[in-house]
């Protein structure tokens, strides 16, 4: 059983839908009892960063997601906001701390070429920077992955990048540090390449 | 390198599929054509005139179709308030499209913006032809029927501010027409954001697709003529927008 995290925002039903396309069984919940029962937790986003942090602190999750994560390791997968929510704070709508487990600020995306509009939308290459991650087992490098945000994570220092994304300059698209794991883009909307990222995850993260 | 993109717009009156000529629906499919593997996003828009008509037949068929569909969805028509954004996006829905809802009511599109992210609010603008405004062209709204003495390129420089992701400009008059999408009118709306514009309305060939992009500054071309667009045809389309050197997911 998969728990997908509710914390009213996002595209829960997309994400669900594609975790039961892979043939597993997801559970969207807000609950910590089962969100403990679930064997990994995928933390889906659309939304605003505030919003997101503001929303998991109302439903006590800031806590429950610090024990079953850092405590006892148990696999995570955030994604768009769920992967931006990871690390140490963003700059969207002034200033506000995120969970802090990826040691990265979240900024706004400022490509070098004034002429490319933000936010990026669209398709665009994943140029694998650690292939051996699990995530990216059997995806080519540069496989295409649809991305959609104004803000992006600066580059962690220590070392969880795995995959970049170049938009007017590389920025970090995909990380993995133990047993967290996140990615800027949309797995679930992201054809067979993103079916099969979210696969490796469900199968050997 | 970011592609362009391909969207495949179907409308839908009282839950059933139809193509759309002149904003009036036209024509009547029996079978859902759409090549979920080559398209690159979908956008349903619930074109239902009715305004006390049940919403529950479109969000059926949004909730049916987003199970099996693993590119992006944007959903709209009738948008007016967060109960509908919310149920759009239960539905499975990634963005939503606001058209006469943000027209009525701007700063909708901020509190849309404010919850769900700047990426998730589409702002959908109606163009006509106009005598008396400069650029030549006029929003409106309502099923294009209400005049609201706006250029398009305001507007959309105006849905930005107030927190658009995305500007989709329709010509009310290439509607069905095959002609290919109005290029002074493309222009003049990317000219005047600096968000990603979605053209729509009057593809007819596929080299309305390359001068989309390379003349009207569109980053995605939008067909709802889905029935020239059958199986291998989104990928046809895309191999020769790629050969006209634009960068597309094929």
């Amino acid at each position: 059983m998969i728990g997908i995290v509710d914390y009213g925002l996002g595209n829960l039903t997309s994400v669900a839908g594609a975790v039961a396309k892979s043939g597993f069984e997801p559970v969207v919940t807000s609950d910590g009892a089962r969100l403990e029962a679930a064997d990994k937790l995928i933390l889906p986003g659309v939304g605003a960063f505030p919003d997101g942090m503001a929303n998991l602190a109302e439903r006590g999750l800031i806590d429950i997601l610090d024990d079953l994560v850092i405590k006892r390791r148990k696999p995570i997968l955030g994604i768009c906001l769920g992967f931006q929510l990871l690390g140490l704070s963003s700059a969207e709508f002034g200033d506000t701390a995120g969970l802090g487990w990826i040691d990265a600020p979240v900024t706004r995306l400022q490509p070098e070429d004034q002429s490319l509009r933000v936010p990026h939308v669209g398709w665009n290459d994943l140029s694998q920077t650690a292939p051996d991650c699990v995530l990216l087992d059997g995806i080519d490098d540069g496989a295409l992955f649809y991305f959609v945000h104004s803000y992006r994570m600066e580059t962690p220092p220590d070392g969880s990048q795995v995959g970049t994304c170049d938009y007017g300059g590389a920025f970090t698209a995909a990380v993995q540090k133990g047993n967290v794991f996140g990615t800027q883009f949309h797995p679930e909307k992201s054809q067979q390449a993103g079916l099969t990222l979210l696969q490796n995850y469900l199968e050997k993260a | 390198m970011l592609r362009n993109r391909l969207i495949t717009v179907l409308t839908f009156n009282g839950g059933t599929l139809f193509r759309t000529k002149l904003f009036e629906p036209d024509y009547r499919y029996t079978h859902n054509f759409v090549d979920s593997w080559s398209v690159d996003e979908i956008v349903m828009l619930d074109v239902t005139r009715d305004p006390g008509a049940d919403k529950s037949a479109f969000y059926d068929v949004v909730t049916q179709f987003a199970k099996e569909c693993f590119v992006p969805l944007a959903v709209g028509g009738g948008i007016r308030n967060m109960d509908d954004v919310r149920a759009m996006m239960a539905a499975g829905g990634d963005k939503v499209v606001v058209n006469s809802g943000a027209v009525e009511r701007p700063e909708f599109i901020s509190e849309i913006a404010a919850a769900y992210g700047r990426q998730c609010v589409v702002l959908s603008v109606d163009a006509r032809k106009s005598e008396t405004l400069d650029g030549g062209y006029e929003v409106f709204s309502h099923f294009a029927t209400q005049p609201t003495g706006k250029t398009p390129a305001e507007w959309a420089a105006e849905g930005e501010t107030l927190g658009a992701g995305e500007i989709m400009i329709t010509s009310v008059e290439r509607d069905g027409s095959l002609q290919g999408y109005d290029i002074p009118l493309c222009r003049q709306v990317s000219d005047a954001v600096t968000l990603p514009v979605l053209g729509m309305a009057g593809a007819g060939n596929w080299k309305h697709f390359v001068e989309g992009v390379e003349q009207g500054g569109l980053s995605a071309v939008c067909t709802q003529n889905i029935y020239h667009f059958t199986e291998t045809s989104i990928a046809s389309a895309k191999k020769f927008m790629e050969k006209k050197g634009i960068p597309v997911r094929l």
